[in-house]
């Protein structure tokens, strides 16, 4: 069997690479609150008929919430909200979606689940909306 | 069989499966340090010292000084560490650790509860040790995991054992993993420093006015500099650092600073907070002017002008901070101890809430009057400030009694004019001696008010600890405190406008500076038609 260096190379680092890195990254809770506030709650409060403290879940309940992906009670994915094509078409009227235009979207849900991780009713530092 | 296969297959590398493995896992391992280490030099992940289990917040100190050699040493000559300051104007000594205010009154009897927001570990008394440098808390300023918390109570301490927290909440708070915030530590961010400055007083946005847990991540409307999506300033870019020493403390302020912008790292002794130490004395530009509609009779540079001659008697947060707390958070505004003790039907302490669910009446506390977006009102201020000591004489009538008076006047050159939150309340004073007083109010002992309701055996346990004298009577008296604006800066848009000050006949009779005395009324200051 005759492979080249760089071609094992680069299956290495395809088949190993992008998920060691998805392990590797560790959720910036910091930006996943400014999202969270800037965005998520920007539009529950003027579209949704109101925000969602983070302090109103427990971290089990976001974090099954998270891996349902289910927003609007399942009509749509919550995935969608994070990821860039969303911010894309709200950049223009949120300072928040612009700035972080260009965040993958793994890292900007990681970040997500990081915040309402720490914030949530048990977590580190519950945190209600403002 | 299967290894000498696959060794085989990689035979012309010279590598085997073992070779093979340990490059992939160097590579997850570099991935790693790459997001572990987005800015800074260092990866405390990697140091021996922190790769340890930690049974308190000294053991991590210890290990941080083991390195940091010099930095407990520069921590315990600032006003974080002594919780003392000397104002050199008037040499009285000022800091928590010995004034009185109208909000949780002093810390005396109450080391344990006031000092979760103290540097260090272990201030549960008048025994605490200055001077031992494990004592010197690293983490509350360094931690960048949000996980880091210092419940009141526990003098200092972060939680090390699972416990129920208020007792009798049925709450569960985790120890926190000291290791893992120790070997995440960074630069200090807002987080840092809102966790015990927005939260003063008791609570969220309680004290100040202009500081709240909304500073945490907030948007344009409520602070331009530290904007989350714009500037973003964190607290340092203003409050340059060195040396652990924090410039800016509201006990030495500023009302008037003359000097033009200050160029970074030619500090010195100047205030590097101010407005002007980095916008300059005369900010308005004719550019800037020329994106308002100018007022009739102006052009932009005259309109410049016009508006850089009020910085000669207003001060920058006169008209850039148009009202407190705006970020969603309410600031006490009121505070009347005289009303504590009432019990409900049941015989027992009752708490009150408002529609938001704000604490409006607390037994163990009295009652509290809220307020978000609220017109400061506007004094004259020349940067000194006397304030009302424990010990010092105070007569009761029908005003308020001064905690702090802010000197100023419209004719010292000294002066400008400067929004304030006034916070007014009602608090126990000794009627005999005619002093302010400090109650022992938390804890569960037979001498807190909170567990007897005993305003005598509170006072005189304050009074004691304090070592200032009790004559054994309780009253009560209405005090007033000031507290200088200057965080949660509008953006131009949100400016105060010239009509809210000023009005058609020339006086300021109407308006937001019709309380500020010294202002004269006449044509040049008609607001045009």
């Amino acid at each position: 069997m005759k492979l080249h260096k760089p071609l094992l190379i680069g299956l290495a680092a395809s088949l190993l690479g992008a998920p060691l890195m998805a392990r590797a990254y560790e959720g910036d809770w910091k930006r996943g609150n400014v999202y969270y506030r800037m965005v998520c709650t920007e539009c529950h409060t003027s579209q949704a008929g109101g925000a969602i403290g983070p302090n109103t879940r427990t971290r089990a309940e976001w974090t099954a919430y998270l891996q349902a992906d289910k927003h609007a009670k399942g009509k749509d994915s919550l995935k969608s909200y994070v990821g860039k094509p969303y911010r894309a078409s709200i950049a223009a009227s949120n300072k928040a979606a612009a700035k972080f235009a260009d965040v993958p979207d793994e890292e900007l849900y990681e970040d997500l689940k990081a915040f309402v991780a720490r914030s949530a009713k048990d977590g580190d530092a519950p945190t209600g909306c403002r | 069989m299967a290894h000498k296969k696959h060794g085989a297959l990689h035979s012309g590398w010279r590598i085997g499966t073992g070779h093979f493995l340990g490059l992939f896992f160097g590579m997850a391992g570099l991935f790693h340090v790459a997001f572990a280490v987005a800015s800074g030099t260092a990866d405390h992940n990697k140091f021996t010292q922190l790769q340890q289990e930690f049974k308190s917040g000294q053991d991590v100190t210890r290990a941080c000084l083991s390195c940091h050699t010099e930095a407990s040493r520069q921590v315990m000559k600032t006003r974080h560490w002594t919780w003392e300051a000397l104002n050199p104007n008037t040499n009285q000594k000022l800091g928590k650790k010995t004034l009185v205010n109208n909000f949780c009154i002093g810390i005396a009897s109450n080391q344990p509860y006031c000092t979760s927001c103290h540097i260090g570990y272990g201030w549960k008394d008048n025994s605490f040790d200055f001077t031992a440098e494990e004592n010197v808390d690293c983490l509350v300023c360094h931690d960048t995991t949000g996980t880091y918390r210092k419940p009141s109570g526990l003098a200092g301490h972060p939680v090390y054992k699972q416990m129920e927290f208020p007792p009798g909440s049925g709450q569960i708070l985790q120890p926190v993993n000291l290791q893992k915030v120790a070997q995440k530590v960074g630069e200090t961010s807002r987080y840092n420093c809102v966790a015990c400055h927005s939260y003063g007083g008791g609570g969220d946005g309680v004290k100040h006015g202009d500081l709240d847990s909304s500073l945490e991540a907030p948007d344009t409307d409520t602070d331009v500099h530290m904007d989350a999506t714009g500037l973003d300033f964190s607290c340092a870019t203003c409050h340059a650092t060195t040396g652990h020493d924090v410039p800016g403390s509201r006990y030495t302020p500023v009302a008037k600073d003359r000097a033009s912008p200050l160029l970074r790292g030619m500090l010195g002794k100047r205030n590097p907070a101010t407005c002007e130490s980095c916008h300059g004395g005369r900010p308005h530009k004719a550019e800037t002017m020329a994106k308002i509609k100018p007022l009739p009779g102006y052009n932009v540079v005259s309109m410049a002008a016009m508006v850089n001659l009020h910085g000669e008697k207003l001060a920058c947060q006169t008209c850039h901070i148009p009202a407190m707390s705006r970020g969603g958070v309410p600031t006490k505004m009121q505070w009347d101890w005289s009303v504590a003790g009432k019990m409900g039907p049941d015989g027992k302490p009752f708490v009150e809430k408002d529609a938001k669910g704000h604490t409006v009446y607390d037994s163990k506390k009295g009652a509290f009057v809220l307020g978000e977006n609220v017109i400061p009102e506007y004094v004259w201020f020349n940067g000194e400030v006397k304030y009302t000591l424990l010990g010092d004489k105070i007569e009761k009538g029908e005003g308020y009694v001064p905690i702090n008076r802010f000197g100023g006047s419209p004719k010292d050159g000294k002066s400008k004019i400067w929004p304030v939150k006034v916070f007014r309340g009602v608090q126990p004073y000794d009627p005999v001696n005619q002093t302010l007083v400090v109650p022992h109010v938390y804890g569960k002992d037979a001498t807190a008010y909170g567990a007897n309701f005993n305003w005598e055996k509170a006072v005189a346990a304050g009074m004691a600890d304090a070592g200032v004298p009790f004559s054994g009577k309780v009253d009560f008296i209405k005090t007033e405190m000031l507290w200088p604006l200057t965080h949660m800066v509008a953006p131009r848009a949100g400016t105060v406008a010239c009509n809210e000050c000023h009005s058609r006949n020339g006086s300021f009779s109407e308006g937001r500076m019709k309380n500020v005395p010294g202002l004269k009324k006449g044509p040049l200051f008609k607001l045009a038609p």
